[in-house]
């Protein structure tokens, strides 16, 4: 088994609130984040149904000359990093040396704040092309505002493999910290995709959810009823160390990252491959990964967006390595929405709740479960467990597939949850 | 007419979310003063190429940090009475 990874810190920016425990209790509460938007946001018209984010005032994480033309990812990335150090007890300088310290910081970029000067420059011309865009959207420019705001200086980079970046920039760490590249890695995503561009394709493309009467009941991971997704905002970034180095500085730990995998269907840009082999196979590589076996997985936290094709297919990977007895499985998207990228890293946080708090949150609005997503459902209200270990799947458009398995914390230094 | 300039350099600085409370005639553009960066130089420039159709090349651009406001007043000024006598 290869060297674990400790989890020291976890900041989240989600629309059921800024705290990994209040997603997870939301989970629990049955209680969702998805709204219609207010009539002055700018994608009101160009969608039923999202999940919106608290707003985050930017002049309270950068320098006021910067925050005009800035995109609402990257100051999302910024509070949920700040969240995640602070909680680690991380220092730059005092307790990680500059270049032992990493950051990878995906997402899809800042495509809202692109839209918005495409618009005045059709309006304008090329006068009215702020000299801040790039600095503004690039999907590089949240791994580069966190190094820059907290002074890191090792290895940094982002990552574009659209819904599997968030698991993938985890994956990243383990394999630096692994290598003995980094003593200390910030790994996360961020993405806003509440605005009208993308919007509109998602709905043209016909994966979003549509009709619904209560906003709350649109996204419906496996139930029969679910007719597509509901687009959500969301950060989280992760604190990640090398084992030896976390226990060192007695840094209290929430879980240990002990395996990961990744894998590429190969097969479709949006569309998954229906027999759920690659995606199978990805779990396999991180149990492989891991040193155990399907019998020590106690949760899988799905990628599950509540789309007709992609629930069935996600379905039939777990029982392709699972069997027909699978472990218990729920979605976090009923009650966030699909985060995109930022999902897997909010997911694996909700993983290691229901690890460390010993149950296991239910999809929300799985009233009915689909035949064709044969799987061990959590039940509602959440169930008890005693697992020592869970697994979260992310999946991505162009077939990108990221399974991450945590396990309990191996050091007496513990943070309470 | 650096009367008017000036105070669109004034009302420029405000929208771009810098301070003009010390700011004079012989405060710097640049760290040394109004601690203007490379992309607020940048935008001070398009904003005076939109509003009187003056424009500063790529030297003369580098230069702009070391200029005071009363200096890059007036060389907006000396830039638009030539372009207007030929009118």
């Amino acid at each position: 088994m290869p060297a674990s990874v400790a989890v020291t810190g976890i900041g989240v920016v989600t629309s059921v609130g800024n705290s990994a425990a209040g997603v997870f209790d939301a989970m629990i509460e049955g209680r969702s984040g998805i709204s219609r938007p207010a009539e002055d946001h700018p994608v009101a018209g160009s969608i039923e149904v999202a999940a919106f984010s608290p707003p985050i005032d930017p002049v309270s994480l950068l320098p006021a000359p910067e925050t005009r033309v800035i995109d609402r990812y990257i100051v999302m990335a910024l509070h949920a990093a700040g969240d995640a150090l602070a909680e680690a007890g991380i220092e730059v300088g005092r307790d990680v040396d500059p270049y032992r310290i990493a950051v990878i910081v995906s997402g899809t970029g800042g495509l809202a704040t692109l839209e918005n000067q495409v618009v005045i420059r059709t309006q304008k011309g090329r006068l009215g092309v702020s000299p801040y865009l790039l600095p503004g959207m690039l999907p590089n420019m949240g791994a580069a505002r966190v190094a820059i705001k907290y002074g890191i200086q090792g290895y940094s980079s982002s990552i574009g493999t659209a819904c599997a970046a968030g698991a993938q920039s985890i994956g990243e760490a383990v394999r630096l910290l692994r290598a003995n590249e980094a003593d200390v890695v910030v790994a996360g995503c961020s993405e806003a995709p509440l605005f009208p561009t993308l919007a509109e394709t998602f709905g043209n493309a016909r994966t979003l959810a549509r009709g619904w009467a209560e906003p709350s009941e649109a996204s419906r991971p496996f139930d029969k009823r679910r007719n597509g997704l509901v687009l959500g905002e969301g950060a989280g970034v992760f604190v990640l160390e090398r084992a030896e180095f976390a226990q060192a500085r007695r840094a209290k730990r929430y879980a240990d990252l002990v395996g990961w995998g990744a894998t590429n269907d190969a097969h479709h840009p949006t569309t998954p491959r229906p027999d759920g082999s690659a995606t199978g196979k990805c779990m396999q590589l991180a149990l492989a990964d891991a040193g155990i076996t399907t019998d020590d997985i106690g949760y899988v936290n799905a990628h599950a967006t509540s789309t007709k094709l992609g629930d069935i297919a996600e379905s039939q990977a777990i029982r392709r390595v699972f069997g027909e007895s699978t472990p218990p499985v729920s979605s976090t998207k009923g009650v966030t929405g699909h985060m995109l990228g930022a999902s897997g890293v909010i997911e694996a946080a909700v993983s290691i709740y229901a690890l460390r708090r010993g149950l296991l949150p239910p999809t929300h609005n799985l009233d009915d479960p689909d035949p064709e997503c044969a799987v061990e459902h959590v039940g509602k209200g959440g169930q008890p467990t005693s697992t020592g270990f869970v697994l979260s799947n992310s999946f991505g458009f162009g077939g990108h597939n990221v399974t991450l398995v945590f396990g309990q914390p191996g050091s007496e230094y513990q943070r309470h949850v | 007419m650096t009367d008017e300039i000036r105070q669109f350099v004034l009302d420029s600085l405000v929208e771009m979310n810098y301070s003009i409370d010390d700011i004079d005639d012989d405060t710097a553009l640049g760290p040394a003063g109004a601690d203007l960066e490379s992309l607020a130089l940048a935008e001070l420039a398009v904003r005076v190429e939109d509003k009187y159709g003056v424009k500063f090349n790529d030297d003369e651009a580098e230069q702009l940090a070391a200029m005071t406001v009363g200096e890059f007043c007036a060389a907006v000024a000396a830039r638009i009475e030539p372009a207007s006598a030929g009118l």
